[in-house]
């Protein structure tokens, strides 16, 4: 063959085979319905009565099987729910909602004003218990003008309320009155079907404690073509290497929260799958304890210093000068995480940059030590207390214990169960010093109620009435550019009396098989499979 | 025989009351509230109150304890406080994974046992006596989750998922919930490496135990009269050795039944698989009392049973007793 022909036989060849594959890449485009998605989650689901149960494994199954108002995109803008459209008066004390005329239960009950009015008075009652409670504190009145609008009055501007309605916890979920009514608290916490009829994309079928959960399509979802899976089914596997076991064999699709620490084996093992991940919005501390009760009974309202960490100058040799948090970050995360010192996490809204208020300096550690009569003949020694909830608190721990060593501290590690952390550190018990991580944070504001005086979990126990006012100045201001002062203000002036110790931000992944398309990433905030398909 | 067999039937009884006495009363002695678990964030002291009425944590352990061991008999177990679920329910929805898994193991350590010891009692000081017990002393000092991660690694991981890494598939027609999977090839293939780590360990006790009792039985007059008398090598050690060889052994399998039970806890945990061990383990974790106590219950049943179902085997193995 002569070479020109050659050539016009490869340019008509690679025409055909571009006008062969074409479809075939516009079908990979195109969403496709069906199929079934298989979740893992590496711990266990509480219960499902999702007003009161606690942990995220609970919530990401709410925001499936429920609805709300308004959700959060990662950008931070808010999106219509069940709600079509809302409006803030200009004073900022009056909400008005308008939802949409199409949002059914699973039952077929539509979701009206009074259901949102009921489910919203349901939080604020204490005989609910739920956690959420402490943020619906600004809501005065909820009243149904007509059955598709709905006005919330509030007592005092609150600038975060569609933050706490989109995404503090669960965001609101709307509760069905009849079935809440119908069944009991324990029917919900179990699970059962019937007395869960959501609103949202899936409704839930099955939840076998310990195994499994299944959610299946709601076919009368109001989102037109929404949801695109027949069925999503979460499984638990506890152990990671288990579960990347599972994920590399293809036994599940996504992995909803994997260890940090194993984000480089699995990438390597899989390297076609999709690690999502963001800024940190967890807050990885190192918190040390300011008073005690005075007579030793937990939660008593008079105090007493605490024999170490009430001295600022401890504080700030042991928790600020004292520790190295890049190396931290270097070992118990390989690097995945960042380091830090303010309040707020790297990615949570509006955070501040306080890194340069804590260098690692051993120097002015030992200085501000011996200032506070701590030396050779006096050394210091306290207890750092840890749970086994994750292996990286103990790794971090250790890292701090060798880190303070070099500056002639003893730091004891004792490390707990966590239910004997949550009754000790969050029940005001003896405790000196604390690594954990907390939760997940949208906002500035949502961290009140575990730093705030009178708090139940301020677990540094300080009594600081500025903090208090910083939070409040902070929640009322409706003006963007001020509110980012106060901000600022507020996460120096806490790094500068550390009641609340940062160590970094608690990095957060999950994970996803090459063929599932279309979920949107908004980290522990928003999870939601409704838009998800399997391009299988 | 009879009166033999209702005697030991009897002594059950007081067997499981008095471990059920002693798990509520070392559960009750574990410091920290459950409450805290139950109410978490919604924590207040009059929530707090209530839950402890509701439970009735709020009355003497005595109390407590006689409260729940009548509502026992009716088949009341209690419900979690952690997630409302009836405890009955979720012990008998996991009961035949761990009953699968234990048997099966127990088969799996026989599977090897039973060759290896009588090969190396046969064959005392030679190399395949020396290989036996080389390998039942690794197998001794190797714990379940070592075995487990490295099968997971082999034959999940590696070789590219040939077996299940995780989660059950039922026998036919046992299927608890309603959306499972059912299927022999499938439960074979999910309970294949969870029973093999879980029975390596216990092949290599009862081979070592075994293979000394059959190296006592061969030196017997018995089996010397039975080779005089012209019988093969294979009844003398099949019919007359071995036999004889294994009531020590069978002895020593009941008591691994306990063993096997600690060790299904971290085999589940490991192969997530939906049984009594990752039920235990939750509970404990979460200081779900209702759920521990339940546990403890069922585990000390099985034990007590399978002893029960072990003590029964000797009337086949030993005549003497059947008779006396």
């Amino acid at each position: 063959m002569r070479p020109r022909s050659l050539s016009v036989v490869i340019v008509v060849l690679t025409v055909f085979t571009w006008l062969v594959s074409m479809p075939a890449l516009a079908d990979a485009q195109t969403p496709k319905k069906g199929g079934t998605l298989r979740v893992s989650y590496g711990n266990d689901i509480a219960n499902l009565d999702f007003h009161t149960a606690s942990g995220y494994e609970m919530m990401w199954v709410a925001m499936n099987v429920g609805c709300g108002l308004v959700n959060i995109t990662p950008d931070g803008k808010f999106v219509g729910d069940a709600a079509e459209s809302w409006q803030m008066s200009p004073d900022g004390l009056l909400y008005t909602f308008k939802l949409r005329k199409n949002v059914l239960f699973h039952d077929g009950t539509p979701v009206d004003a009074a259901a949102v009015k009921f489910s919203i008075e349901r939080l604020m009652n204490p005989e609910t218990r739920s956690a959420m409670r402490p943020f619906y504190e600004p809501v005065h009145s909820v009243e149904v003008m007509d059955p598709h609008t709905l006005q919330v009055r509030l007592k005092h501007p609150y600038a975060f309320f569609l933050h706490m309605l989109a995404g503090y916890r669960t965001g609101l979920v709307i509760y069905h009155p009849g079935a809440t009514q119908k069944y009991t608290l324990d029917d919900r916490r179990q699970g059962k079907p019937e007395a869960l009829p959501g609103c949202g994309p899936f409704r839930l079928v099955e939840w076998v404690k310990g195994a499994h959960l299944v959610m299946d399509r709601f076919d009368k979802y109001f989102i037109p073509g929404q949801p695109l899976l027949d069925r999503v089914i979460i499984r638990v596997i506890k152990d990671p290497v288990t579960e990347m076991a599972a994920f590399k064999a293809g036994e599940i699709d996504f992995i909803a929260s994997f260890s940090p620490e194993h984000v480089d084996t699995l990438r390597g093992q899989v390297p076609k799958a999709q690690f999502m991940t963001g800024k940190e919005t967890t807050p990885m501390i190192f918190k040390m304890k300011v008073t005690n009760p005075k007579d030793g009974k937990p939660h008593a309202v008079e105090r007493v210093p605490h024999p170490i960490f009430h001295d600022i100058r401890v504080r700030k040799a042991v928790g600020c000068f004292g520790v190295d948090r890049k190396e931290i970050v270097k070992i118990a995360f390989k690097g995945q995480a960042t380091p830090w010192v303010g309040i707020i996490p790297p990615g949570t809204m509006e955070t501040v940059d306080v890194n340069h208020m804590c260098p690692y300096d051993q120097a002015k550690a030992k200085a501000l030590l011996t200032e506070a009569g701590y030396g050779p003949g006096k050394p210091l020694t306290f207890e750092l207390l840890t749970s086994t909830e994750k292996s990286v608190f103990n790794v971090i721990a250790t890292v701090i214990k060798e880190q303070l060593a070099r500056i002639g501290v003893t730091a004891n590690i004792k490390l707990v169960d966590k239910v004997t952390w949550m009754n000790t550190a969050l029940e005001d018990g003896p405790w000196d010093a604390e690594v954990e991580d907390l939760l997940s944070l949208l906002t500035l504001d949502s961290n009140g109620y575990l730093s705030m005086v009178g708090a139940r979990w301020n677990q540094s126990r300080h009594q600081d009435m500025k903090i208090n006012e910083y939070y409040t100045r902070y929640a009322r201001e409706l003006d963007p550019a001020k509110r980012k002062v106060i901000a600022k203000e507020f996460v120096e002036y806490s790094a500068d009396k550390l009641y609340w110790n940062t160590i970094s931000g608690s990095p957060f992944f999950m994970v996803a098989q090459p063929y599932v398309k279309g979920y949107t990433y908004n980290a522990e905030f928003e999870v939601h499979w409704d838009t998800v398909w399997l391009d299988k | 025989m009879r009166v033999y067999l209702l005697k030991r039937l009897l002594q059950v009884i007081p067997t499981i009351i008095m471990i059920t006495l002693v798990v509520f009363v070392m559960m009750q002695s574990i410091p920290g509230d459950p409450v805290v678990a139950v109410l978490g964030e919604g924590y207040t002291e009059e929530t707090a109150q209530k839950v402890r009425q509701e439970y009735g944590l709020d009355k003497p352990v005595l109390v407590q304890y006689f409260i729940w061991l009548g509502k026992l008999v009716q088949g009341d177990w209690g419900r979690s406080i952690l997630s409302g679920r009836p405890v009955l329910t979720d012990v008998l929805l996991r009961l035949p994974v761990t009953l699968e898994l234990i048997v099966l193991s127990m088969g799996v350590a026989l599977l090897i046992a039973l060759p290896a010891a009588i090969i190396g009692a046969l064959r005392q000081n030679t190399w395949a006596d020396y290989t036996a017990t080389t390998v039942a002393m690794i197998g001794v000092s190797i714990p379940e989750f070592f075995i487990g991660v490295l099968l997971l690694l082999l034959f999940s991981f590696g070789l590219g998922g040939l077996l299940p890494s995780s989660g059950w598939v039922y026998l036919p027609g046992t299927c608890p919930t309603i959306v499972c999977s059912a299927g022999l090839w499938g439960n074979a293939q999910h309970v294949l490496m969870p029973a093999i780590a879980l029975g390596v360990g216990r092949a290599a006790i009862l081979t070592r135990l075994l293979r000394a009792s059959m190296l006592e039985v061969i030196r017997t007059e018995y089996v010397t009269t039975a080779r005089a008398k012209g019988l093969s090598e294979r009844p003398v050690v099949f019919k007359h050795a071995l036999k004889n060889a294994l009531i020590p052994t069978v002895t020593v399998m009941g008591l691994q039944i306990g063993f096997l039970i600690g060790g299904a806890i971290v085999v589940e945990t490991l192969f997530a698989m939906p049984g009594l061990g990752t039920f235990g383990i939750d509970a404990i974790i979460a200081r779900d009392y209702q759920q521990v106590q339940g546990f403890a219950l069922i585990t000390a049943i099985a034990f007590v049973v399978m002893n029960l179902l072990v003590d029964f085997t000797y009337t086949f193995l030993d005549p003497r007793i059947r008779y006396a």
